[in-house]
């Protein structure tokens, strides 16, 4: 008996898989909210666990406890399926980038582009629950976050294909490892060449970041949600089981995010120590997660004309040059 | 679509710390009309105090408001001094002028850091109500109180600033105004936070005076009107001090005037400090004290604006009538002049910038839904009135 099937069993609903996934976004829900409170002069969650590293885990159970109220107007099922396909959708891409060594369980040739589709998804699946909830706030917050898509989804698609085109491979497992053997003959033979593309790459990793913080809804782009103009935005009317697999949702998101960034531009799970793959994609997207909720600390909300007009007028033609580049340095390589 | 959206603001909302109704008609992102609706917090304050006796109200003025407590107590023992011809001595005057400016500082860093909450910057928000603390704590120190101090009385004061007092303020003040300095240099530079308020929630000069604006709110329309200037009360003739105006009309300028209010406030409480006369602090009234007949309205800057009281006396122990006009209420007509044409996005910034406080603003407007129609009754109206249907429905109604 082959124990083939069997480790690819424990890997899917273990480690990296499910669990993993479940504990992880929990952890970084945690660091993210610790960092965010500490730059507010706050402290945050304090008393659930060791400096309360529970605490996530604590809401969670706590909304799953609560009642779960769906709206007399709603239509049942968009509201119903909402909130599970927020959740799965993430968990489902997280099987896509690579974690627990150079290659990720369900690698395949193209599956940037299907991430692409399925984070456009994710932002249709808000949009029907919003729609389907019937409340004012939630129907404005779904629009919010359907414009706020318009705007930032082609630049930070662009933003990702460039190690894409320069690795010549659409796999994000392929694009990781093209660049950690880049990284290794650069530093072997440090060339002008290589400096130019260290150097557009980063200025693409900045893109993305961007990007990705209007991807997650987190301040400065958290229109959709923003709280002292429609209430909650479009999870307004989601409540106890429904709104514990959204907040969920919302940390493998966070986390999802964060490996695509460490996956793209970092160099995926590998580093220069010999330390345990998994380790360095803890490292690596932890660091991400803390980029973002730095980032997130320090601005104040956009409106959604300003986002809209300012994506457009500066984002998209800076993703636009920053693609030209790689095309030249694709062309040169 | 051609029939109009509705979206509600209120009087439950996450923007609105107190309960109060606006009814936005959107059109897509942009707010084409508004209905202010107010009466949710009506608590019956204005009858209370005529059951009660001059020294037993004091306590229920201070209640008006949790934020701007002491000058409604202020704007009420000057009211109540007015009609019994009171001089009081002259360092319960300078003393209070220093709660007053305190309650100002406290009050517009409030308003600052809940403006920040509103356009998103959490981060700020917690700074600036960090920084407050400072002079919640000084506050405490003089009266014994974080909010409602209870420091006026009728003849004065009701405590002394003792010297070590004296020492902590200076210290204190000193903190704040560094911390206050530092929030305009932010305020002014970060982009961010220009985008939410540079000409958002236009007023202009003309419309504020026409709708009666007061306050921060008007004087960010560029029109210099203040009460402690113009109509000086307490010790506010001897203190040196500027209005503070900026002509910008919107709601970056009424951020500025605010701040600037606050490092204009630290300045007139030093200059209070330095040149505060010693002796007595309160001139003795007896608890039961009558008051002659007499009508006396008392006009008081309160943070938000400009606050007026209305006496009637018939000489009794308790007054016959009074009257409470809190600031917010001049300024709702001109926050939905305000909202209109604006943005969703920028209602409740714009709402904020008028720093709202209708748990004082809230009173009986009669409007008779069928006919569309609204009027307003005397007192003596509204008692025959109440008197008819009493009559009227004996027996029905409990």
């Amino acid at each position: 008996m082959s124990w083939e099937p069997v480790i690819t069993a424990l890997e899917i609903v273990l480690f990296p898989g499910f669990l993993f996934i479940f504990c992880y976004a929990l952890f970084c829900e945690w660091v993210d909210r610790r960092i965010f409170a500490r730059l507010q002069n706050r402290y945050g969650p304090l008393y659930t666990g060791w400096k309360g590293i529970l605490q996530p885990l604590a809401d969670f159970i706590k909304l799953l406890a609560k009642e779960d109220i769906t709206p007399g107007a709603a239509d049942k099922a968009g509201f119903t399926a909402t909130p599970i396909l927020f959740l799965t959708i993430p968990m489902t891409l997280m099987f896509l980038v690579p974690v627990l060594g150079p290659r990720a369980i369900a690698a395949f040739e193209g599956d940037l582009i299907v991430v692409f589709f399925m984070t456009t998804l994710i932002n249709l699946v808000v949009f029907i629950g919003a729609w389907s909830a019937t409340n004012r706030f939630t129907v404005v917050g779904g629009m919010r976050s359907a414009l706020q898509m318009l705007s930032y989804e082609i630049p930070l698609g662009l933003a990702a294909l460039g190690p894409a085109v320069l690795a010549k491979t659409l796999c994000i497992s392929d694009i990781a490892q093209w660049e950690v053997e880049a990284w290794k003959s650069f530093l072997a033979h440090p060339t002008p060449l290589g400096v130019v593309t260290a150097v557009v790459l980063a200025f693409g990793f900045a893109l993305f970041t961007l990007g990705e913080l209007a991807e997650l809804e987190k301040i400065p782009f958290d229109i959709p949600e923003a709280e002292t103009e429609i209430v909650a935005g479009w999870h307004t009317e989601y409540s106890g089981k429904k709104l514990a697999l959204i907040r969920l949702g919302m940390d493998v998101e966070l986390i999802f995010g964060a490996s695509l960034m460490t996956a793209l531009f970092l160099g995926g799970p590998s580093g220069p120590w010999p330390i345990p793959p998994a380790v360095w994609f803890i490292v690596k997207t932890l660091l991400c997660v803390v980029l973002i909720s730095t980032l997130r600390a320090l601005f104040a909300r956009f409106r959604i004309d300003q986002v809209v007009r300012w994506m457009w007028k500066y984002y998209v033609p800076l993703a636009v040059v920053y693609m030209i580049a790689i095309q030249a340095l694709a062309v040169v390589i | 679509m051609g029939e109009e959206f509705l979206v509600p603001i209120g009087p439950q909302h996450p923007a609105l710390k107190e309960p109060e109704n606006f009814m936005l008609t959107v059109d897509g992102e942009y707010v084409v009309d508004v209905r202010a609706r107010i009466g949710y917090n009506h608590r019956g304050i204005e009858k209370a105090m005529e059951d009660r006796t001059y020294i037993q109200n004091l306590y229920i003025v201070e209640r008006v408001c949790g934020i701007c407590s002491d000058s409604h107590m202020t704007c009420y023992v000057q009211c109540v001094e007015e009609a019994m011809d009171l001089e009081i001595p002259e360092r319960a005057e300078y003393i209070r002028v220093i709660v007053a400016e305190l309650e100002r500082i406290h009050s517009h860093l409030l308003w600052l850091g809940v403006a920040a909450h509103e356009i998103g910057f959490d981060t700020l928000f917690f700074y600036i109500w960090r920084d407050r603390e400072v002079v919640m704590d000084l506050l405490e120190l003089i009266s014994g109180n974080r909010v409602n101090y209870a420091m006026p009385t009728i003849g004065g004061v009701r405590r002394d600033i003792t010297p070590e007092m004296e020492k902590e303020l200076r210290k204190g003040l000193k903190i704040l105004y560094e911390r206050t300095e530092y929030y305009k240099q932010i305020c002014l530079n970060e982009k961010t936070i220009l985008q939410r308020a540079v000409g958002v929630g236009i007023l202009t000069p003309r419309q504020a005076v026409e709708l009666c604006a007061v306050g921060p709110t008007l004087r960010a329309s560029g029109i210099k009107s203040d009460v402690r200037a113009d109509d000086p009360y307490i010790a506010y003739d001897r203190i040196p001090f500027e209005v503070v105006t900026y002509d910008w009309c919107d709601v970056a300028a009424r951020v500025m005037v605010r701040i600037d209010e606050v490092l204009e406030a630290i300045k007139m409480i030093e200059y209070c400090l330095d040149h505060m006369p010693r002796g007595p602090i309160r001139v003795k009234v007896p608890v039961m004290m009558k008051v002659p007949e007499g009508e006396v309205v008392s006009r008081v800057e309160a943070p938000r604006g400009e606050l007026i009281h209305y006496l009637v006396s018939r000489g009794g122990i308790k007054p016959y009538r009074y009257k409470i006009r809190s600031p917010t209420l001049g300024n709702i007509p001109a926050v939905c002049e305000m909202l209109k044409g604006g943005y969703i996005a920028d209602v409740p910034i714009v709402l904020a910038a008028i720093d709202p406080c209708f748990s004082c603003t809230d009173r009986i407007v009669f409007y008779d839904v069928g006919k569309d129609k609204r009027w307003v009754w005397t007192h003596e109206q509204l008692r025959r009135y109440g008197i008819e249907f009493y009559k009227r429905n004996r027996g029905e109604v409990r």
